[in-house]
């Protein structure tokens, strides 16, 4: 065990998309791929390995950035040993579909009305290509094209294109992944000088997590050694009917973005209410050295930021530390969200019909009490908070019966009926390999 | 049910927001007035004595230790809130949790002491059971029933007040003038 020591992280082995921001704006395409032909889709792997973004290289401007991801049934079909196959996360393994229950994921948002093929077992690869302008994306696009005729036992079977702002902001108009955790030996500062960067195992498989343990990895070690586990979320947001529902429970603009801002935690220029309780401060919003730079144990009451608030739910902070029975550590993630979709001109409250949300994509080394542990516990539930009945009100799987309350002198105030303002469209577990996985992908002789 | 097959959790029955959970082990061969001792060192720490209501893990109702078969075996009885196995990890990442862990389980079977968190897991999964039935009466959290605690207090606070008879005749104190009658 060598969790003391500085975990020297292989960065020219690991994948750029978990440890490193993207350049921002960017343009960008999730495409998903079947492996109908085992050599072809090696020879693929073989490709992408060759391309694929390093933590080594710098991903600002002027750059093309590329990750690749492996399903369960991907990784079958490519020929890994079922030895092997078997030693990967339970989670993995099952997939997203048959968690969706777990997850929250019913009705409305379940994997029976997902777009397809996503959640079955025909989506083997995932390839994200993000660059700083269209050019380069187009550009991008034109040699996935060439290599996909070349490659006749590959098929493309989704594809997503995605982009995101100058602002940072998404459909619902907030800006959004500021408080992502910093990494040991990425080699990136941390955004927040209260948060401690975590141990590298925490994102990347083969070093030492929270716990002081190498997180379990798959075998052999060439494979797992420097990996990461992805989840993947389509998530359509109803931005018409979220902004009806203020509409609908406030007298002016004013007390609309407070109403908002209660629920996310952040007011839309991304300045935290810890911050900034009372109004928008969109300098503060915009300063990333000052952004993040927050805790909330004085205000264990929330009524600055509510307890249910959307970022304090998916990042407690200090909240939970005389809990006993909480490490806020073991739940991080990196969060990769991005946008799809037009946006619903200002000021509009019916649904245009257009598709529009977020891409959700979590990076790290723990699928269960990382992702699932917060979309369950934290997000999808209110026991550790001391209210089961309520959900996170922005992406919790509400149904018209719950409710959201907002801590404020000298009564608080509770909002009522929740409807759903986020629905899944579908998503995967994937496993991002380093480098020198994918080239033993390519070579596998089975 | 295989509890004996470590890495496997059993998340317990619940109730509303609360779940059961309880461990079985054997008491290392003449170490049971050492254990009997240590649990009456326990039961004098702050927050364990009784009346403290102030125990380190704040999201347990309530927690039994009980000796039995003539000292030979003990039982850990509690009722948390959440599912607990989704917290495991978090126990064992918890310093005072599992200082108060290693102070009693220390003079069971099976369990070799820290730091080797692999191994404490490894003996939590394999001594957990399962309960066959569990009830409750009463729903809620503990932290809403301290609240509600709190608002009663707060409550007989305003009943004792000269004026409340009067000022619970607002018809929206209704439901408050329901319960001040006794």
């Amino acid at each position: 065990m060598s969790a003391a020591t500085d975990p020297h992280l292989e960065l020219d082995d690991i994948q750029a998309g978990a440890l490193f921001e993207r350049p921002s704006p960017y343009v960008g395409t999730y495409l998903m791929l079947r492996i109908a032909n085992r050599a072809d889709g090696r020879e693929l792997v073989r490709r992408l390995h060759r391309i694929a973004t390093t933590s080594r290289v710098s991903t600002g401007q002027g750059s093309t950035s590329i990750t690749v991801g492996f399903t369960y049934h991907g990784l079958a079909a490519l020929g890994v040993p079922q030895a092997s196959l078997e030693s990967f996360a339970p989670e993995f393994r099952e997939g997203m579909a048959a968690r969706a229950a777990v997850l929250g994921d019913v009705a409305a948002s379940g994997p029976e009305h997902w777009e397809q093929p996503l959640g079955s077992s025909e989506v083997h690869v995932a390839i994200a290509v993000l660059c700083s302008d269209t050019d380069r994306l187009q550009a991008a696009a034109a040699q996935a094209r060439e290599a996909r005729r070349e490659l006749p036992g590959v098929v493309v079977v989704w594809r997503q294109d995605c982009y995101q702002l100058a602002t940072g902001r998404t459909s619902f108009g907030f800006k959004d992944g500021i408080g992502q955790p910093a990494v040991e030996g990425s080699g990136r500062p941390s955004t927040s000088p209260r948060e401690r960067p975590l141990k590298a195992g925490e994102i990347v498989l083969g070093y030492p997590d929270e716990t002081g343990e190498l997180p379990p990895m798959p075998t052999p070690e060439v494979l797992g050694r420097n990996g990461t586990y992805v989840a993947f979320l389509k998530l359509h947001t109803k931005v018409a009917a979220y902004r009806r529902y203020l509409h609908d429970r406030a007298t002016s603009r004013a007390e609309e973005d407070l109403l908002g801002a209660k629920m996310v935690g952040r007011w839309q220029s991304g300045a935290p209410l810890a911050l900034a309780p009372e109004r928008d401060d969109p300098e503060l919003g915009g300063d990333a050295k000052r952004n993040n730079d927050f805790l909330f144990a004085d205000d264990p009451r929330g009524f600055k930021c509510p307890l249910g608030a959307h970022a304090r739910r998916a990042n407690p902070r200090d909240s939970m530390d005389e809990v006993g029975s909480v490490d806020v550590r073991l739940h991080r993630m990196i969060r990769r969200g991005t946008s799809y979709g037009p946006a619903l001109p200002e000021g509009m409250l019916e649904d245009d019909g257009a598709d529009r949300g977020i891409v959700f994509v979590f990076a790290g080394a723990h699928l269960k009490r990382q992702f699932e542990f917060v979309k369950t516990q934290w997000l999808n539930d209110g026991i550790f908070i001391g209210a089961p009945l309520e959900k996170d009100p922005l992406v919790g799987p509400n149904d018209e019966s719950s409710g959201f309350t907002i801590p404020q002198r000298p009564i608080r105030r509770r909002l009522q009926d929740l409807p759903p303002f986020v629905v899944t469209r579908g998503g995967d577990y994937f496993f991002a390999p380093g480098l020198r996985a994918m080239r033993w992908l390519a070579e596998l002789g089975t | 049910m295989a509890a004996s097959v470590a890495g496997s959790s059993e998340p317990g029955l619940s109730v509303g927001p609360t779940s059961e959970f309880s461990l079985f082990v054997h008491v290392k061969p003449g170490q049971g007035p050492s254990l009997r001792s240590a649990l009456v060192d326990l039961q004098d720490t702050p927050g364990y004595r009784p009346g403290d209501y102030d125990m380190a893990v704040q999201t347990i109702h309530e927690a039994r230790f009980v000796l039995f078969d003539d000292d030979t075996r003990l039982a850990f009885i509690t009722s948390f809130d959440g599912p607990w196995d989704a917290y495991m990890e978090d126990f064992f990442s918890s310093g005072p949790t599992l200082t108060l862990f290693d102070v009693i389980f220390r003079y069971t079977e099976g369990y070799d002491g820290l730091p080797d968190v692999g191994a404490l897991k490894a003996f939590i999964l394999d001594a957990e059971q399962m309960a066959a039935a569990y009830a409750r009466n009463y729903g809620g959290t503990v932290i809403e029933i301290r609240k509600a605690q709190r608002v009663n207090a707060a409550f007989q606070q305003v009943l004792d007040h000269p004026n409340a008879a009067e000022l619970l005749k607002h018809p929206a104190m209704q439901a408050l003038l329901d319960e001040a009658g006794d």
